[in-house]
């Protein structure tokens, strides 16, 4: 366990300091709303917000809202790339 | 520690797996949290609704996606196949067509009247040479030849007379001799432009008494300047040799060219024979007029003898005022008679 958790805190390590995070959280939310999936949240969080009063509506409502929501609605085709490119990442620096 | 690469072993895999899984789902949290995010500060900035109006505007302009139709819900080919009438000819024109022929039909725009003033033109040119063909035709198909060109001189003659050059001649010409003499070498000059062999002596005599006579090889016309009553100067010309006289004569003219003022030489580059109609008025330098004149025949026909004698009379000029003898000049025409 401690071997694994190691081998991941490593690996994030790496992630972040190459600077292949950073590129990936880019990469994925310009293939998001090029697939109109934040089009789709955002007229989710009109709905909870119409829902909850605009007035008082907080972060915390709108993330226990939104999150589930997002995750499935994720596309198989991003989703299929962004774990390509972490496996390759992976299979690259992890020695 | 040993970290492994990336193998097909069982356990492995499925950590690394996991560990890949872990890793997306890190970056899909973070990007659904960037969004909620931004709603709420949109929300609380205000700016979040403002593209939202009433209910009602919102379904005026709801985005249609219906085939044949483009998004507004407008047809875009829908005047193609209308047809309307015209109010003026009372015929079904299409639409797109609709407005050039109204300008065309009403008369009233740019290019109408331009195509209405050409067809003038070409009615009044048909409507003369089409009598002429017809006459050809009937007399003879060998004679095809004969009416074009019947045709084509007709047509440049009368391109010739309306023509404002044309005009300003002849103004210009009235202007300077008086009516009784231009009245006359328009006469002579359709009827000399052939030669003078049609012409009597006796006509050809009362001809050349008057005028210069000198027929000009380029545009077959005589020279209608009025001959000078001074008939002194024959002896002086006499004493000149003539082949000898005309290269003399060239060169003497040239030179002479810059002692004629402005006015004179731009009178007679325009036309001899108009310059020298002028010659008679001014006393001054007649002999200048009597140059242009000759040069002018020296240019025009250098060919015939007269221009020689003519150019004698001009060398002689420099000395005595008017030069020109009527009587050696007709003896000269006797001559060629």
């Amino acid at each position: 366990m401690s071997k694994e958790s190691r081998m991941r805190a490593t690996i994030n390590q790496k992630l972040t300091e190459m600077g292949e995070r950073e590129r990936l959280k880019e990469l994925l939310r310009a293939k998001l709303t090029e697939c109109g999936w934040k089009d789709q949240m955002k007229a989710h969080c009109k709905e909870v917000i119409k829902e909850k009063g605009f007035e008082h509506v907080t972060v915390e409502d709108l993330v226990v809202e939104i999150t589930p929501k997002g995750r499935a609605l994720v596309p198989d085709s991003v989703k299929k790339e962004l774990l390509h490119r972490i496996r390759a990442f992976l299979a690259q620096h992890a020695t | 520690m040993k970290m492994e690469d990336m193998p097909l072993s069982g356990p492995d895999n499925t950590k690394l797996e996991a560990l890949v899984h872990d890793i997306y789902s890190e970056l899909v949290e973070d990007a659904c949290l960037g969004l909620c995010f931004e709603v709420h500060r949109a929300v609380k900035q205000g700016y979040f609704f403002l593209d939202e109006t009433d209910q009602e505007s919102m379904k005026e302009f709801e985005i249609v996606d219906q085939p044949g139709v483009d998004i507004f819900g407008q047809v875009y080919n829908q005047w193609k196949n209308k047809e309307c009438e015209c109010p003026n000819c009372k015929r079904l024109i299409a639409a797109s067509r609709f407005a050039p022929h109204l300008e065309k039909c009403l008369g009233m725009g740019r290019n109408s009247s331009r195509i209405a003033n050409r067809r003038l033109a070409s009615n009044n040119n048909m409507s003369k040479s089409e009598s002429d063909q017809e006459d050809n035709d009937d007399l003879n198909d060998n004679d095809w030849s004969y009416g074009a060109e019947k045709k084509a001189r007709k047509r440049k003659s009368d391109k010739n007379q309306n023509s404002p050059r044309r005009s300003k001649s002849i103004k210009h010409k009235n202007g300077e001799l008086g009516s009784s003499v231009s009245s006359e070498p328009y006469k002579y000059n359709y009827n000399t432009g052939i030669s003078y062999e049609t012409l009597g002596p006796d006509e050809v005599r009362s001809l050349l008494t008057t005028q210069c006579g000198v027929i000009s090889e380029h545009t077959k016309k005589m020279c209608t300047r009025p001959s000078l009553p001074d008939a002194d100067t024959v002896v002086e010309s006499d004493s000149f040799d003539i082949p000898d006289g005309q290269t003399l004569m060239s060169r003497l003219q040239w030179e002479d060219s810059p002692d004629i003022s402005p006015a004179d030489s731009a009178s007679s580059k325009a036309s001899t024979n108009h310059s020298d109609s002028r010659r008679p008025k001014k006393k001054k330098r007649p002999s200048l007029g009597l140059n242009s004149g000759g040069g002018g025949s020296l240019t025009g026909g250098g060919g015939s003898s007269s221009s020689s004698s003519q150019s004698n009379i001009s060398l002689s000029t420099k000395k005595k005022r008017p030069k020109l003898s009527a009587p050696s000049i007709s003896s000269i025409y006797d001559d060629l008679n």
